[in-house]
């Protein structure tokens, strides 16, 4: 076996567990840069409830569980989509039970 | 041809006008709270929403009325009075920032200012007071704020309530949105403060005995024993808020201000009684 295929066949084996892990990282930012920027589009609708699951996927992803803080990233994400559809709906909505409208 | 469209057009119009201005102006909206309040509550004498649960339940209002023989605020309104006669580093006083010295005038508050198109709060009015002065302004939600505008309230107390929503585009805009943010729901148990305060007062969420939309200004600062001590009322709508699970504005936001402009709108007519105590 030559030399240069034992270097390359050893900067393949030492990459799969960079690779492996890439993956959650990836999710967790995609998930989280979405969640957040959904969140800030809520305006004065945001729910505490995003809030927390955006602080707890930021603390989960500094303790290098990028698993856990994409799952909170996502949930968060789902939060806010709802929180947005609230703000959209209120648009007309709160006039239903306005007292004078 | 030309004759029928005229009168379908004038007809639409006549039908359209009434539609768009039924309601629509703030003493339409607050004379028609007034009666939704009275039809809810036909025993509770219009005087009596300032005492907000305390006019709806009479052990809760007996154990209220025993707190009154030494109420939990009266250190915090002297504080508060020897801070407002004290002299800034400049030698003025609160005084030279109000009208009549700042004796008597909380029922003005808050005022819309069309010089600079804003809702005027008391705490602001103290704060830019303050800063007019070469002071530092002071946090909000409690502490020498609450004092200082407790003194002022105390000073109001019996006073009626006269807020006025002038004709201008712009006072007319903040007073509505101060109305869409009463109304609109929020957070993620999707309630807005008419949830509890319009649609539900009298009735009980989990411990607390909700309280009517009317009056509920007209005691604050208050002394909440749930806090241990005086809050202002932009503290209680963040309050609020997080209890729906929305993120709370600061307190003097635009928003805060706005709600405080319609919701002390619609207690014109009703007396200043704070500070006071609550739950």
């Amino acid at each position: 076996m030559s030399r240069s295929t034992v270097t390359f066949g050893m900067v393949i084996a030492l990459s799969i567990p960079l690779f492996a892990q890439a993956g959650p990282k990836d999710d967790f930012e995609k998930a989280y840069s979405q969640a957040e920027r959904t969140h800030q589009e809520a305006g004065t609708f945001q729910w505490t409830t995003t809030s927390d699951r955006l602080k707890a996927a930021q603390e989960a992803a500094g303790a290098g569980d990028y698993d856990a803080a994409a799952r909170l990233a996502r949930d968060a994400l789902e939060l806010a989509q709802q929180s947005v559809a609230q703000q959209q709906d209120q648009k007309e909505a709160w006039r239903i039970t306005a007292i004078g409208d | 041809m030309l004759k029928a469209k005229v009168i379908l057009v004038a007809l639409g119009a006549a039908l359209a006008v009434p539609a768009a201005m039924a309601g629509s102006t703030p003493e339409e909206d607050r004379k028609e709270a007034v009666e939704y309040f009275k039809q809810m509550f036909p025993d509770v004498p219009y005087e009596e929403y300032v005492n907000g649960q305390y006019a709806l339940d009479e052990d809760r209002r007996s154990q209220w009325e025993s707190l009154q023989d030494f109420p939990p605020y009266e250190f915090a309104v002297a504080e508060g009075k020897e801070m407002f006669e004290t002299p800034f580093a400049n030698g003025k006083t609160y005084a030279s920032c109000f009208e009549n010295d700042g004796i008597g005038v909380r029922q003005n508050y808050p005022y819309f200012d069309e010089k600079n198109n804003e809702v005027i709060t008391l705490e602001l009015a103290i704060n830019r007071c303050r800063e007019a002065n070469g002071e530092q302004p002071l946090k909000y939600k409690k502490g020498n704020i609450a004092s200082i505008s407790a003194y002022m309230a105390s000073t109001s107390q019996g006073k009626k309530f006269n807020i006025k929503v002038q004709d201008s585009a712009e006072a007319q805009a903040a007073y509505q949105a101060g109305k869409e943010f009463y109304y609109s729901r929020r957070g993620q148990l999707n309630f807005s403060c008419a949830s509890c305060h319009v649609q539900n007062p009298g009735n009980w969420i989990r411990a607390d005995l909700l309280s009517p939309a009317l009056g509920q200004p007209s005691n604050f600062p208050v002394h909440r024993s749930k806090w241990g001590e005086l809050g202002t009322l932009h503290r209680r709508f963040a309050g609020c808020n997080r209890n729906v699970r929305a993120e709370p504005l600061p307190a003097q936001s635009t928003e805060y201000r706005n709600l405080e402009f319609f919701l002390t709108y619609m207690s014109n007519g009703l007396p200043v009684v704070g500070p006071s105590t609550r739950p």
